[in-house]
């Protein structure tokens, strides 16, 4: 737990995220030229199944934010640390983002493949109940009126919202639905072609490395904010300022004061 | 071809959406560290000695 949050603690740095911002814009490029131009398109979807390379690794980051969360949620319950409340916080609007996402790719893909934007699959219906589940955590973020109690009731949250993570990744086995099924994490050997996994392993570690910029970058934001809550009797006092020249008064000419001549 | 645009429409929102969250947290940084400066009366980049 300890090296975990110390792991996330060097993404703060700012050499770590600015290394991590042009690794994540080249995985992205990477992903975007390989999965458009070099790939062959699908033998029965044709080129619509390119939204595979985004989709997947979205959802991806979907589910190891939500992770991040349950883990950092676990930990804030167990130690009282308030950077523990931090990361989750970070980690759930990140997963908020990233969900949406998946969402709107499925939909877009699902129009032409299905013939619908929306219907109400098992797939679907979970990771919709997924969104609401932490837009909630946001909003309960939002209403607490304390630090310590917002981290409290976003944690217990956080970790009963998890449940519905698997829920999620076994809707396709557990019930029927039109979503299909595990392709590459699966028992077995995965049932896609080389040229195409590849791609989408790219797509998943240039998706990831976008998660841990952003969750870096967040990570700051959290810490400034905290910082501009607190009252500002907590802040340190503003360092003194040297007198300057126009601060000192000018000696007054009198009778009384002998002046050098004399 | 009519495929082409649901490709074009998914990689555009994904680009799109990452892009304006990194905005929006940039916009955030911005306030906080205005505020706290203000506060504080410390300009921007300034960091503790040791």
């Amino acid at each position: 737990m300890r090296h975990l949050y110390r792991a996330l603690t060097v993404l703060g740095n700012y050499r770590a995220q600015r290394v991590m911002g042009i690794a994540t814009l080249a995985g992205l490029t990477a992903t975007v030229v390989i999965g458009l131009f070099v790939v062959p398109p699908d033998a029965t979807q044709g080129n619509v199944q390119r939204l595979m390379y985004v989709h997947v690794p979205a959802a991806w980051v979907t589910f190891l934010a939500f992770g991040v969360v349950f883990i950092a949620s676990i930990g804030y319950l167990k130690t009282g640390r308030i950077q523990w409340d931090r990361v989750a916080a970070a980690s759930a609007e990140i997963g908020v983002l990233f969900c949406a996402l998946t969402i709107a790719l499925g939909s877009l893909w699902g129009r032409p493949v299905w013939g619908t934007w929306w219907t109400w699959d098992p797939r679907l219906t979970t990771t919709a109940v997924l969104l609401l589940i932490y837009v909630g955590y946001l909003s309960l973020r939002k209403v607490a009126d304390s630090p310590v109690r917002r981290a409290k009731w976003a944690a217990v949250v956080g970790v009963v919202g998890f449940i519905d993570v698997p829920i999620v990744h076994e809707s396709v086995v557990w019930w029927r639905s039109l979503h299909q099924q595990a392709t590459v994490v699966r028992l077995g050997a995965p049932t896609i072609v080389g040229s195409m996994l590849a791609t989408l392993l790219l797509g998943f570690v240039a998706f990831s490395l976008a998660y841990g910029y952003l969750m870096a970058v967040r990570m700051r934001v959290g810490r400034l904010e905290d910082r501009s809550a607190v009252p500002v009797s907590s802040l340190s006092a503003p360092r003194a300022r040297r007198p300057r020249p126009a601060d000192i008064p000018a000696p007054v000419a009198s009778a009384d004061v002998p002046t050098s001549r004399e | 071809m009519h495929d082409l645009g649901y490709v074009a429409a998914g990689y555009t929102i994904t680009f799109a959406m990452l892009a304006g969250y990194r905005w929006h947290l940039a916009v955030r940084a911005r306030r906080a560290r205005r505020y706290v400066s203000t506060v504080t009366g410390r300009a921007r980049g300034w960091r503790r000695r040791p």
